[in-house]
């Protein structure tokens, strides 16, 4: 498919539009939200860092085997892949304009942070249900 | 990919060096872009040296000298020469500003004059803003209604009136989308700080009844959200006007629209 040639009358149309609109703020808003519980993450991730410092598998074990601090962790990891996935996204779109390499990009993008989400959340839960 | 060098034929080579005024000993270097598209040259820089006990104290005052009394090929935009009609918008030592209200003592040395960035050069210090302008057309920029219209004037409070101000001022310069970094990667589809500072302006204006379509025709991936807050735009205004906090303010009412 051949890109769309952009002329001054193109822009200058209020109508035109380069992509989905509805989803684009819906990126915009779970950007922000992702982010700020990001934050959160961190400092729990610091915390359990801190508790396990110096311990084997065991004490990595006893800790996040623990159901409450395990699938907690679980869902702010998998929240992680999502701030990853929108913000890659946005990085993809401001600089990989040509379109095959562009959608090729996007999916990649796409697959690279479900693969991460599910390999981080699955490996957690293993803990937290089989140890 | 998006190109981070210029293409060849853009790349500047080293110019001319014009001869020093004599019988003066007030002297300022510049060294200002030249481009002729009709040549086939690449652009180059060239070196002036301006007496500047013999004209105004303003970057432009020293450009006309030079245009006036050295090199009359020198093509610059002027018009107002009072930070009014933004004509004279150009990058200067690495900062795009109104070369009308930029005085000669704000910096030391030697003084470096170009073209606003990232823009086709028509010729030297002119950019062709045909994108620009269409990206100002594209949002609209007058009152647009649905009611009658009212025997007089469509009337507005005094608190209305005031939350127009820091908007209405801009003098469509360009000093600002060619600034930002996301207009340079996305000028066509991206509509820049500019632009969407006046879209920002009809959005919140009491008067206007279509802010529901409005906001609509913004909503796009590239046309507003390309912004990343990076503030090269409210950091060059000539202005002083703050577009990064105005993009922010429509982000914020496409979140309430689609929430609401």
């Amino acid at each position: 498919m051949r890109e769309p040639v952009i002329t001054p009358s193109t822009i200058a149309d209020p109508k035109t539009k380069y992509g989905n609109a509805k989803s684009s703020t819906r990126h915009f808003f779970t950007q922000r939200l992702t982010g700020a519980i990001n934050i959160l993450f961190t400092a729990f991730l610091i915390y359990i860092v801190i508790s396990i410092a110096g311990e084997g598998r065991e004490g990595v074990v006893s800790l996040l085997g623990n159901p409450v601090i395990g699938i907690v962790f679980a869902i702010l990891f998998a929240i992680v892949c999502v701030h990853m996935r929108i913000g890659m996204r946005e990085i993809i779109e401001d600089y990989v304009h040509e379109q095959r390499t562009n959608r090729l990009s996007l999916s990649l993008n796409s697959f690279f942070a479900i693969a991460v989400g599910v390999v981080g959340v699955l490996s957690v839960l293993k803990l937290v249900f089989w140890g | 990919m998006v190109e981070l060098r210029l293409p060849k034929n853009s790349r500047p080579t080293a110019g001319k060096t014009w001869p020093k005024p004599k019988d003066t000993s007030k002297l300022r270097e510049f060294q200002i872009y030249r481009y002729d598209p009709d040549s086939g040259d690449n652009p180059r820089i060239d070196t002036y040296f301006v007496d500047t006990g013999d004209c105004g104290p303003m970057i432009l005052d020293a450009l006309l000298w030079i245009k006036n009394k050295v090199d009359p090929t020198l093509t610059l935009r002027r018009s107002c020469r009072e930070g009014i009609c933004g004509s004279c918008s150009m990058n200067i030592n690495g900062l795009n500003t109104l070369a009308c209200t930029h005085g000669m003592d704000e910096s030391t040395g030697t003084i470096k004059v170009y073209p606003l960035p990232h823009m086709p050069v028509v010729k030297d210090l002119v950019p062709d803003l045909t994108n620009f302008y269409a990206q100002h057309r594209a949002i609209e920029p007058w009152l647009k209604t649905t009611s009658p219209t009212p025997d007089t004037e469509w009337k507005q409070s005094i608190e209305d009136r005031a939350k127009l101000d820091g908007l209405y001022e801009c003098i469509l310069c360009a000093c600002c989308s060619t600034s930002c970094p996301s207009y340079w990667w996305n000028g066509e589809k991206y509509l820049g700080p500019a632009a969407l500072l006046q879209a920002y302006r009809w959005l919140i204006d009491s008067r206007d009844e279509t802010q529901d379509e409005r906001l609509g025709d913004l909503e796009d991936p590239f046309k507003l959200y390309r912004c990343h807050t990076i503030m090269n735009c409210a950091k060059v205004c000539p202005k002083g006007l703050n577009p990064a906090k105005a993009i922010a303010e429509i982000k914020k009412m496409m979140v309430e629209r689609r929430a609401a």
